[in-house]
């Protein structure tokens, strides 16, 4: 094999976050990607990240996180410093859930928000911008150019609604998650809709969706799968590193209807097992919200 | 390279003597083409041929009985690498670890959990399928009476782990008439082992460190007279295994080394991080998983992951047809017709549930197909709807005629009205969209 046709069937490689050299002020940047084999088939240290997932407005998030994180989750930074510093994090997620509330305007807030977790992170950092069309354009770019410089992965990009995204990518610089409803197909088309728009390849992470373990994770399995075996065969249009999110596994029957006292080791075995079946799938990058995952999940990776 | 049924019957005798089991050599020779029947069932071949048959014809991997009765379970028999390439037939059978220097409550305990253990989920029930008993006592009598303690392989499948024949001999003396899985044969005790295998008719795991090492070791116990086996490629890590297990399925499905055609072991204690190891383990091709005593959290994700991997993905899991109260609705609270593909199910669920609104989510029976497809292809029609209203009585439950239909159901929307007098509500295209819907639209 040549080098040539070699280097056409590995998976891109997408650097995330930018440090003081490369323009930013994080201390580490983080690349992912680079595989030309099957996920675990050759050794990659450091290239499998966990994200915690933090937000801005803890009454859209999960009671059980609420739970165990007390206090921090009405005080986003100390949140996010504590995702990476107590919990072990590689990568802190931020979801702008203060979008969700009815007539939201609070756009100073975003950039504050946005710049107040820059600060308490030496790590690269996720931003989920908005829930609502209407709202993206003006989120997107309040988060976007808070961040600029520092190579944020913002999310997210549907086939729908994926303009403002990457506009704010594009103008200060970050890189960008594409969404897709558990479809190989519909990936594809939306990474060359990105294309077109102008996000160059190389900022572009594929997220296929990821359904709760026993609520369709199956479909999200095998998508991965098919993504990541159409790219190494050559496919230039899917051979982006992907990010998962199983952010419904916190809410499935199994852990809602758990004795209180069992309620968090059912969420976190829950987190856990979809989590980990991710990265075997084809992951790069699993996010998840439950900080026990964390701990568990990063011990799993090393052996 | 596999050969096709066509160049098989070539090669046998085309008496259609029936002596394999099959009506003709032409139908025997489209199961041996499957790898689903053994060349040794024609009894005219001579050897050459049989080795030259044999060699091609050979299950990929082979199907292994594990244990004996109701619960035995049986691992192997799979043709592909990726479940969406077909689909993945024998799900691992999962052991529960006691020890034989335990005390006899501890281990009764465990078994009593195995026994008893069932997860229900999507109409069916998952168990743990059997316990594996280690040796580290150091005292034979002492391993066939942890055995013994363990129902002995006549109520659950055992596995027994030992490496010395004196502690098999005992605990064969016991249960050996049960098919316990005997770990492991290496090479330096496979040939005491091989004999005790086969003097039980007892399944055997080979360890080695692996892939090449376990195909020579396999070929000397099949060759001395174990057909069924079971490789450990003795991990060095997680990682190790995931790896290597795909090299050992590579090998055995494309049949470029048909002495790796057999089921994989695991043992998923091995690396500290029991949970992972099981996840690895049912996802990348382990047939038996053997572990430490899981907490109830555990074994439900597991076992739901492994229903998951296993299930069939050109026939996805179907709902039960019927009516589902969520929210616990009264009679006036809406009813929402959707399918019986368990995805949309799963997705309504969600959303329904979180938004608190009490009603009734009425499921036709669209063969598992989803809404789009159901009403391109003519599965969900009025007269589905006219019949399956009568049939769930959601007329009694109800005070009002109104039925909220699915959006991409809406060109069924008059039909519907005329087949079943309800008046017909077109809702969202998408789930999401569900609960807000419900809360501006819907006045009974």
């Amino acid at each position: 094999m040549t080098e040539k046709s070699d280097e056409r069937m590995a998976i891109r490689e997408v650097r995330l976050g930018a440090t003081q050299a490369e323009g930013g002020t994080r201390e580490v940047s983080c690349v992912i990607g680079g595989e030309r084999s099957l996920p675990f088939s050759e050794r990659t240290p450091g290239r499998l990240l966990v994200a915690l997932e933090i937000c801005d407005d803890p009454r859209f998030w999960p009671p059980v996180v609420r739970d165990y994180v007390g206090d921090l989750a009405n005080n986003t930074d100390e949140w996010a410093r504590a995702a990476e510093r107590t919990y072990g994090a590689d990568l802190v997620r931020l979801n702008f859930t203060s979008t969700k509330q009815r007539g939201f305007n609070a756009f100073d807030a975003i950039a504050a928000t946005t710049e107040a977790v820059l600060a308490a992170t030496a790590r690269p950092l996720i931003v989920e911008g908005s829930n609502e069309p209407e709202l993206d354009s003006e989120v997107f770019r309040r988060c976007g150019e808070a961040g600029e410089g520092e190579r944020l992965l913002l999310g997210t990009a549907e086939a729908d609604r994926y303009r403002s995204v990457a506009a704010a990518a594009l103008a200060y610089g970050h890189a960008v998650i594409a969404q897709s409803p558990i479809d190989v197909n519909l990936a594809k088309q939306l990474n060359i809709l990105l294309r077109e728009t102008g996000v160059p390849q190389d900022r572009i992470v594929i997220d296929p969706y990821t359904g709760a373990l026993g609520y369709g994770f199956e479909y999200t399995y095998s998508v991965m799968e098919r993504i990541r075996l159409a790219a190494l065969s050559g496919d230039a249009d899917l051979a982006m590193p992907m990010i998962s999110a199983p952010t419904d596994t916190l809410s499935v029957r199994e852990v809602r209807e758990a004795a209180p006292a069992d309620r968090e080791a059912m969420a976190v075995a829950w987190e856990f097992y979809t989590a980990y079946a991710a990265f075997v799938a084809g992951a790069s990058i699993v996010c998840v919200r439950h900080p026990l995952t964390v701990e568990r999940l990063k011990k799993a990776l090393e052996v | 390279m596999a050969m096709k049924a066509l160049d098989i019957y070539k090669h046998l005798p085309k008496t259609n003597c029936k002596r394999c089991g099959y009506p003709t050599c032409l139908a025997f020779a489209m199961k041996l083409a499957i790898g689903k029947a053994d060349i040794e069932a024609c009894p005219d071949l001579d050897p050459d041929t049989k080795t030259l048959l044999g060699g091609v014809t050979r299950p990929l991997v082979r199907l292994v009985e594990v244990g004996a009765g109701e619960r035995s379970i049986a691992v192997g028999e799979e043709f592909v690498l990726f479940r969406h390439e077909k689909t993945f037939y024998h799900p691992p059978g999962i052991m529960v670890q006691v020890s034989d220097a335990w005390s006899e409550d501890e281990v009764r305990s465990v078994v009593e959990t195995v026994k008893e253990t069932v997860v229900h989920r999507v109409g069916q029930d998952l168990v743990l399928n059997g316990v594996a008993v280690k040796y580290e006592s150091n005292r034979p009598d002492r391993f066939a009476e942890a055995v013994a303690l363990s129902g002995g392989g006549s109520s659950l499948p055992l596995a027994l782990i030992a490496d010395d024949p004196a502690a098999f001999e005992a605990a064969l003396a016991a249960a050996g008439q049960y098919r316990p899985l005997v770990h492991a044969a290496t090479e330096e005790n496979w040939e005491a082992l091989t004999a005790l295998a086969k003097r039980y008719g007892c399944p055997l795991a080979v360890r080695a460190a692996g892939p090449a090492e376990l195909a020579v070791l396999a070929v000397k116990c099949a060759e001395a007279g174990v057909p069924d086996l079971v490789l450990d490629p003795a991990p060095l890590s997680l990682s190790d295994f995931i790896a290597t297990a795909t090299e050992i399925r590579r090998a055995a499905v494309g049949r470029t080394e048909p002495a790796l055609g057999y089921p994989l072991y695991l043992d998923a204690g091995a690396f500290g991080e029991t949970d992972a190891a099981l996840a690895a383990g049912i996802l990348k091709y382990a047939g038996i998983i053997v572990t430490l005593p899981l907490s109830p959290a555990s074994r439900g994700a597991a076992l739901t992951l492994r229903q998951n991997i296993y299930t069939d993905p050109q026939k996805p899991i179907q709902v039960m047809p019927g009516i589902y109260p969520i929210n616990e609705p009264g009679p006036a609270a809406p009813v929402l017709l959707t399918v019986n593909f368990s995805l949309t199910y799963f997705t309504l669920l969600g959303y329904l549930e979180a938004s608190r609104i009490p009603c009734y989510l009425f499921i036709a029976d669209t063969e598992g197909l989803s809404v789009l497809t159901a009403v391109a292809g003519g599965k969900l029609t009025e007269t589905l709807v006219a019949d399956s209203l009568k049939k769930f009585g959601v007329a009694e439950l109800v005070d009002h005629r109104f039925l909220v239909i699915p959006g991409y159901a809406a060109p069924l929307s008059g039909k519907i009205e005329d087949a079943t007098g309800w008046k017909v509500l077109v809702g969202p295209r998408d789930a999401a969209d569900l609960p807000g819907y419900l809360e501006k639209e819907w006045k009974a």
